[in-house]
């Protein structure tokens, strides 16, 4: 398929989305709304994971730190398109923070020490009560009005996450043709050739990790709003964990990894458990079970991820 | 760029690892444009000497100097900005990347601020110059494949070639015929000869192969425990009885 073709699809995929939502019902909207947030997450992690060969398991601290900066300055009444960046800015200067242990430390060593920042983040969150309201979470959280139009249905705070995610993925698009993709795959691929070569890999290495987490704290802006009220819960490094499993099952290090990625983890595990066909019924009590299988053999037969699949048949024709 | 006598000077390193003397007060000299081969048994602390030279390891003692200016102990990065560019004893490409991804990411960071290249066309405008050395180095059917899915022999090619690709001052090349077939052999010396004539730069060149190093090098040094046995010509280095009972035998 051409570039055009491509593009064709992608925009008639979109187009079919919307109109189909406006015949769903709320709690199927809602559900797709929180696709599209974690999409925006998994796209900055596959970045940091997939583009750039950097393991993270800090994902849900930045999705937490956006959505508590959401929480806290939207009910101060500050203006959504300035919480917007502010949350972003914040999380791009803690990436690079995060990012100074990869410098000197990787693969499962630099695991734990994302994890660590998870564990921390999720901590400070739980028990800094007067800031983050603690266990009892922060409620109220308001909708955005963009330009006169109330964000606050469900439907149309959809197509507003939706817009918004097609704006950052269009961005990371521009990102990774651009040089700087090309220098994130070297990193990736040997980073000991690619300083030999002139790749700064200390700077592609922290900016990894900030753009990953920028990301990730736009994702979280979007979500406190969606929620309207948010909990340590959804930060939990367990959350970071799925969201890895995300980039990995769709495929690391391919633009739309996370795409299907996102639908295995978050769509996937909500149809099977709401399926009221007949021949689906144990799925109601059996989802979470069928779904572990499914992505153990998935990793086992396909470790390249699902959007691996036509590379393997590619393989096995140019064998034959 | 003012032309120095000597253009890389290497005084006297040292390498020890505890009682281990990998290497041992080796000095050389490259003029600009020289091919100096470096020969010696395994062990002999060549490429130790070569990592010296580059830093990706700091010389117990000695200096390195590059046009004048001390480099020792200097960071690869800093040295690549420099001019100083370097191919590894085993193959060191970019395995998911194309080919001729691999060429312009090997000169892409010479262009411009690293915030000017987030804003370049996504070649970097390296395309043209990738495809002159993919012709060179007759890689024009595997262009556009993984460079990790070609043969050990063309990944050997690539990753001459982007060590050349920013065109640099000097080169320090680590066995580059090692596990490359006879007929390629002849072929990667007939491109060196080619880039040393087309872009100036000076090689240093480590390698067993001897037909390769004596018919490509004008200046050959043989090491043997971590210091200089003999240098000279081709011709005078063969001939010497130490080379030949430490190294080339009889």
């Amino acid at each position: 398929m051409n570039a055009q073709i491509k593009t064709l699809v992608l925009v008639a995929v979109v187009a079919a989305i919307c109109v189909a939502a406006t015949f769903m019902k709320r709690s199927d909207v809602y559900l797709l709304s929180l696709y599209c947030v974690y999409l925006m997450a998994t796209m900055g992690l596959n970045l940091t994971v997939g583009y750039a060969g950097q393991m993270s398991l800090g994902q849900a601290a930045f999705l937490g730190i956006g959505a508590y900066h959401a929480a806290i300055l939207l009910k101060f009444g500050w203006p959504f398109f300035l919480v917007l960046p502010v949350a972003a800015v914040a999380c791009f200067v803690l990436g690079l923070a995060l990012g100074f242990p990869a410098l000197r430390v990787q693969h499962h060593y630099l695991a734990f020490a994302t994890l660590g920042f998870n564990v921390l983040v999720y901590l400070m969150m739980r028990n800094e009560e007067t800031i983050t309201g603690g266990t009892f979470g922060i409620s109220g959280i308001p909708r955005p009005t963009i330009f006169g139009f109330d964000l606050g249905g469900h439907l149309a705070y959809f197509y507003f996450t939706l817009a918004s995610l097609v704006v950052l993925g269009l961005l990371l698009w521009w990102l990774l043709r651009s040089p700087w993709g090309r220098a994130f795959a070297a990193l990736r691929d040997n980073p000991i050739r690619a300083e030999s070569l002139g790749v700064n890999i200390t700077a592609y290495t922290l900016f990894a990790f900030a753009i990953g987490a920028a990301c990730a704290g736009i994702a979280g802006v979007y979500y406190a709003s969606l929620v309207e009220f948010i909990e340590p819960g959804p930060f939990h490094f367990s959350t970071s964990l799925t969201m890895l499993l995300a980039v990995i099952v769709g495929g690391s290090g391919k633009f739309f990894g996370p795409v299907v990625g996102t639908v295995i983890i978050v769509l996937l595990p909500e149809l099977l458990r709401s399926s009221s066909a007949p021949w689906l019924k144990f799925m109601q009590t059996w989802y979470l079970a069928v779904f572990g299988v499914a992505v153990v053999l998935l990793m086992l037969w396909l470790p390249g991820g699902l959007l691996s699949i036509p590379d393997r048949f590619k393989r096995k024709g140019a064998a034959k | 760029m003012t032309a120095h006598p000597s253009f890389l000077e290497v005084k006297d390193v040292c390498k020890h690892y505890g009682a281990i003397r990998a290497v041992d007060g080796v000095s050389l000299s490259v003029r600009p444009g020289e091919i100096v081969g470096v020969i010696g048994p395994n062990g002999s602390g060549k490429t130790t000497l070569f990592n010296s030279i580059l830093g990706q390891i700091r010389p117990s003692a000695g200096r390195v100097e590059f046009c004048g200016e001390d480099i020792t102990g200097m960071s690869p990065l800093e040295l690549s900005r420099r001019g100083v560019g370097r191919t590894f004893q085993t193959l060191q490409v970019f395995g998911q990347l194309s080919v001729r991804d691999n060429l312009i990411v090997a000169a892409q960071e010479f262009k411009g601020t690293l915030a000017g290249r987030l804003f370049a066309s996504p070649d970097a405008g390296l395309g043209h110059h990738a495809d002159e050395m993919i012709e060179l180095f007759r890689l024009k059917h595997v262009a556009h494949l993984h460079a990790g899915s070609l043969s050990y022999g063309q990944q050997k090619l690539i990753d001459i070639a982007m060590a050349f690709m920013p065109a640099p001052r000097l080169v320090l090349l680590d066995e580059p015929c090692a596990g490359v077939n006879p007929s390629l052999v002849d072929q990667l010396r007939d491109l060196l000869v080619e880039l040393n004539k087309t872009q100036g730069g000076s090689f240093v060149v480590i390698e067993h192969n001897m037909d390769f190093i004596m018919k490509l090098c004008p200046h050959v040094i043989c090491m043997v425990e971590g210091k200089v046995l003999a240098e000279g010509t081709p011709k005078e280095v063969q001939g010497n009885r130490e080379v030949l009972e430490a190294y080339l035998g009889n």
